[in-house]
């Protein structure tokens, strides 16, 4: 063995020790709220009157909020990955913003552009909605905070499909819409599927505007919120196990089987 | 029955093509890179819009710079087009993508891909093909679609020469009992001489001379021709340059009519014949390559007779044929 040979060996270890740090900081977290939670806690918590209706209710606003997204989003991050809209900067930054703006502070704006007393707010209450403190309120609000990772993640997605494939296609004789069907989204799937996976995840996590436009109805976050307010830390763990077990085995199972589906292409 | 006449802008230049093809006709556009061929079968397919002019295939009216609105689009038009890139779907199987146009069964997918020798391929993906089973699928698919017109832009070029010849042949067969017409997009004359009714010479956005595939190599036109179909040595006389192809010039005694005396200057085995390099240095000036059965020594002094070479006028660029045979 040489010299040579054994720095490499130490420092490949070296780096073998490192990442497992990073990784077990990173699962941090999710072990100590396992290690802090007993069986009967959680089945206490859960038995209480009107437990699982924040979850109903957190469940079906992110439903509703991705479908809205997945029907909006897409359309955009194809044009933009196919750079087919004027002035792509512009298109980015809109998208970027919401990203990039502190939940609270959309949320705050939120009650500013739809709440009740606005012009918006006023269009709304004709379609017998309110954008304050309702099911409604907590769609938009997750809308808000979640769009960007969908939308930047499909243009990725997107932008791996080679255009000369869609060509092939449309010389074939697709048009337009089979094309896409056929073609692009299948090929585009596997990276559609994790960012609709994140996407899932943030709507369900979402807080910061929630807090502010949405307080009613309690989803799971202002649950917990609620909960360690009035009864303390302890209390609220069960239902942050909740979310996580709700919120996480999507992302979980769509990135494996996006890592299935394009170890096959 | 093709009728092309348009004009497709260009940064650098237009490409104007004036193009004739019957039905079941073969077509070889030859030309250097960047001549305009991609540009010319692209506009055909449907991919490029005119910026004059209109193409026309049988009854219908394809593409027109005055009505771009009406032009059909690529896949309506009846035009197929095979390109280098053999573009195979990668997330459907061999069978999949041979049967991936609209109205083909899968059993008629599976007997194209039989007759192209895919049989045992089928059930695969695109990603484990060699490039000549890639490109052999890309051509069962193209193939599958009907069409009255199929464009080929190089499409077998990055494979070996024996296997891009060998599937040139299969095409042009297929092409036959199929009685499609076909339009090959190449740099190489043996491939558009080997495919083609008629040999197209384009040159910078321009075609410049339509013929007989031999008989357009015997009488270029013009100088760019003649260089295009493989024209090596260019001798002066006065005003006259005269342009000499390898395969036409042959070595002969000075007793028996010789008219370009030259001495030998380098000698290259070339494929089972030897090549030589001349500095001719009678009437005749310039440098010019023959090919020969016997080789030669460096500085021997030969004869040559060049039966039928063009003769050019040296001051015109492009130069006009002055004679020709």
């Amino acid at each position: 063995m040489t010299m040579h040979g054994a720095g490499v060996r130490v420092s490949t270890g070296a780096a073998v020790v490192g990442a497992l740090i990073v990784w077990v900081a990173l699962l941090g977290p999710l072990i100590t709220l396992l290690a802090h939670l007993t069986p009967a806690s959680v089945v206490s918590a859960l038995s209480q009157p009107g437990a699982f209706q924040p979850l109903l209710t957190s469940v079906t606003a992110s439903l509703v909020a991705l479908a809205v997204i997945l029907l909006l989003g897409t359309p955009l991050a194809y044009l933009m990955a196919r750079g087919r809209l004027p002035f792509p900067r512009i298109w980015e930054a809109g998208v970027l913003l919401p990203l990039l703006t502190p939940p609270l502070v959309i949320g705050l704006l939120l009650i500013f552009m739809v709440g009740p007393a606005t012009p918006i707010g006023a269009a709304l209450s004709h379609l017998n909605l309110t954008a304050s403190d309702t099911f409604f309120a907590l769609v938009v609000a997750e809308i808000y905070e979640s769009v960007p990772f969908y939308v930047l993640g499909a243009m990725a997605a997107f932008a791996t499909v080679d255009p000369a494939l869609e060509q092939a296609a449309a010389l074939l004789g697709d048009g337009r819409w089979r094309t896409w069907r056929r073609v692009t989204a299948p090929l585009a799937a596997p990276g559609l599927a994790n960012a609709l996976a994140v996407t899932w995840a943030r709507a369900m996590g979402a807080f910061g505007a929630v807090l502010i436009i949405a307080y009613h109805p309690f989803g799971l976050p202002m649950q917990i919120w609620v909960t360690l307010q009035e009864t303390g830390l302890r209390s609220a763990l069960p239902y942050a196990l909740v979310l996580l077990v709700v919120a996480l085995p999507l992302p979980v199972g769509a990135y494996l089987w996006s890592a299935h589906a394009r170890r096959r292409l | 029955m093709l009728v092309a006449d348009f004009e497709v802008a260009r940064r650098e230049f237009s490409v104007r093509v004036d193009l004739h093809v019957p039905a079941g006709g073969r077509v070889a556009l030859l030309g250097r890179s960047g001549a305009g061929k991609t540009t010319t079968v692209e506009a055909l397919a449907g991919l490029l819009r005119l910026t004059r002019g209109e193409i026309r295939l049988g009854e219908r009216r394809l593409s027109s710079a005055g009505f771009p609105a009406a032009d059909l689009r690529p896949g309506r038009r009846g035009v197929g087009l095979l390109r280098q890139n053999p573009g195979l779907f990668p997330h459907l199987t061999v069978l999949q993508n041979i049967g991936y146009a609209p109205g083909v069964t899968p059993a008629a997918a599976r007997v194209a891909g039989e007759r192209l020798g895919l049989g045992a391929l089928l059930g695969a993906r695109p990603r484990g093909l060699s490039g000549g089973e890639a490109q052999r699928v890309s051509l069962a698919r193209a193939l599958q679609t009907k069409v009255d017109l199929l464009c080929l832009d190089e499409p077998f070029n990055s494979l070996d020469r024996p296997l891009s010849l060998e599937l040139l042949d299969l095409l042009r067969r297929e092409l036959e009992d199929s009685a499609t017409a076909a339009i090959l997009v190449t740099h190489q004359l043996e491939e558009a001489q080997a495919f083609a009714h008629r040999l197209a010479v384009l040159h910078r956005g321009q075609i410049l001379q339509v013929g007989d595939p031999h008989e357009l190599v015997l009488r270029p036109a013009t100088r760019e021709v003649a260089e295009l179909v493989g024209y090596r040595g260019w001798l002066s006389s006065g005003s006259q340059t005269m342009a000499l192809h390898p395969d036409r010039v042959y070595p002969v005694g000075a007793e028996a009519g010789g008219e370009i005396s030259a001495r030998v200057v380098q000698v290259v085995p070339q494929g089972a014949r030897m090549e030589l390099e001349l500095e001719a240095e009678g009437r005749w000036r310039g440098r010019f390559r023959c090919r020969s059965d016997r080789s030669a020594t460096i500085g021997e002094l030969m004869w040559f007779a060049a039966p039928g070479a063009p003769v050019f006028a040296t001051a015109e660029e492009p130069g006009t044929a002055l004679s020709a045979g």
